[in-house]
């Protein structure tokens, strides 16, 4: 009759985040405190102490990093001397025009799609937590779960730059060096990772619980 | 209140802080959440075992998976190739000396660390060496879970071969091969690593 579930916090357990030991809390008031674990000894909050805030500033670094990473060269290609820059936009475009389309589609998956989406999905996910408007946690946190899957494959270009520099060095004939845009890049990715692993899921576990319990005493 | 809970008769969902009584589990089974879906718990099959062995493995393949070079490019007579740490190397000196270290830590050092402690941890379990520090050891262990980028490089290698197939002669070398068996076994160490017996095991004999 209830979509109510038993939790560990209704409990007045915690859960330690890093060997997933429940911890007795001392008293009604300490949830908001710091825990040590007692198997672990490691040091951790009932829920990720000001998740949406750190969520937050973090993305928004991300947002600002992924500006001057489009807009700079990532790579330049020199051939007899002559330079050759090029954006991320601009490399898939020659992926495009040398007919390389799964290649073009996996570069600009990883580069721009999978940075937006975070940078916009977890955005959603701190209002949606905020204001409790529209919120499906079964639906929420899967789409959390796939964001934090896909973090580490924006690194892809990364890599790729740091190759063909690597391996493209025939002195005057071909070089590639790396343009300042990698730096940018590279910072982008790291921040949405960070964002993502500053966010709470069981966040919108509790809220959509909170709304239940008073749906329900209102209900009796 | 003031009644404690026995925190050994239950578990929580790491992902939706559902509460259930601790279910006890026979090799191959898992503990599946109802709420969210999240597997809370699972008991891996000869996981010692079979990790020990992959990481074992891995740790033999470290060494000629970063040194020997993965690929090289011909063009006009002129011949180069590069390995995993020539790319580092290259990235220094020409002044990229952040991504240079990102690079090493994400696709050398996290999975050298993450594989050496692994071995070391089922190590001590293979042989029953057990010893307190090694819950300070595999807590520090965890903190490296979603920082290593072994089989993101995998994929960048394809993508610049396709780059660089286009317009230039390209060969591949034993590294590629060597790395590829060592994003393989370090894969498979981590994947039949069974955190949660180990944790288990490690409450049982430290932890009153």
């Amino acid at each position: 009759m209830s979509l109510l579930i038993n939790t560990a916090k209704a409990n007045n357990l915690a859960l330690c985040p890093q060997c997933h030991k429940l911890n007795n809390l001392r008293s009604e008031a300490a949830n908001q405190e710091k825990i040590q674990c007692v198997r672990c000894h490691g040091l951790f909050y009932q829920r990720k102490a000001h998740s949406l805030q750190y969520t937050l500033a973090w993305n928004l670094a991300a947002l600002i990093a992924f500006i001057p990473a489009n807009l700079y060269p990532i790579m330049i290609i020199y051939s007899l001397g002559i330079g050759d820059p090029s954006t991320i936009l601009s490399g898939i475009g020659q992926f495009i025009d040398q007919g390389l389309y799964p290649i073009a589609v996996i570069i600009f998956t990883a580069s721009i799609i999978v940075p937006l989406i975070k940078i916009i999905g977890l955005f959603l996910l701190v209002y949606r937590v905020h204001t409790g408007v529209r919120l499906r946690p079964d639906k929420h946190s899967k789409f959390y779960h796939a964001l934090e899957f896909l973090g580490p494959w924006s690194m892809l270009d990364v890599f790729v730059v740091a190759l063909l520099v690597a391996v493209v060095e025939l002195g005057f004939v071909t070089s590639v060096a790396a343009g300042p845009a990698i730096n940018y890049f590279t910072l982008t990715v790291i921040f949405t990772m960070i964002a993502a692993n500053s966010f709470d899921p069981r966040l919108l576990w509790d809220k959509n619980q909170d709304r239940e319990t008073f749906k329900e005493e209102n209900d009796n | 209140m003031g009644t404690s809970i026995d925190t050994k008769q239950f578990i929580a969902c790491e992902q939706c802080d559902a509460l259930y009584e601790k279910p006890d589990l026979i090799q191959g089974q898992r503990a599946k959440c109802v709420r969210c879906g999240n597997i809370m718990a699972e008991r891996k099959v000869d996981s010692i075992e079979r990790s020990f062995n992959w990481s074992l493995a891995g740790i033999l393949l470290l060494l000629p998976a970063i040194l020997l070079p993965i690929m090289g490019v011909t063009l006009a007579g002129q011949y180069h190739h590069a390995s995993l740490l020539d790319c580092i190397v290259a990235l220094i000196e020409r002044g990229f000396l952040m991504i240079a270290i990102l690079v090493f830590l994400f696709a050398i050092a996290v999975p050298v660390v993450r594989l050496f402690g692994a071995f070391y941890i089922t190590y001590t379990f293979k042989f029953n060496k057990l010893k307190p520090s090694l819950l300070p050891f595999f807590k520090a262990f965890h903190h490296l879970d979603s920082w290593a980028m072994l089989n993101v490089f995998m994929l960048g290698i394809v993508v610049s071969m396709y780059k660089l197939l286009d317009d230039t002669e390209l060969s591949v070398n034993m590294g590629l091969l060597a790395f590829i068996l060592w994003l393989i076994s370090s894969t498979m160490a981590a994947i039949a690593l069974d955190q949660d017996y180990i944790w288990q095991r490690l409450e049982d004999e430290f932890v009153n």
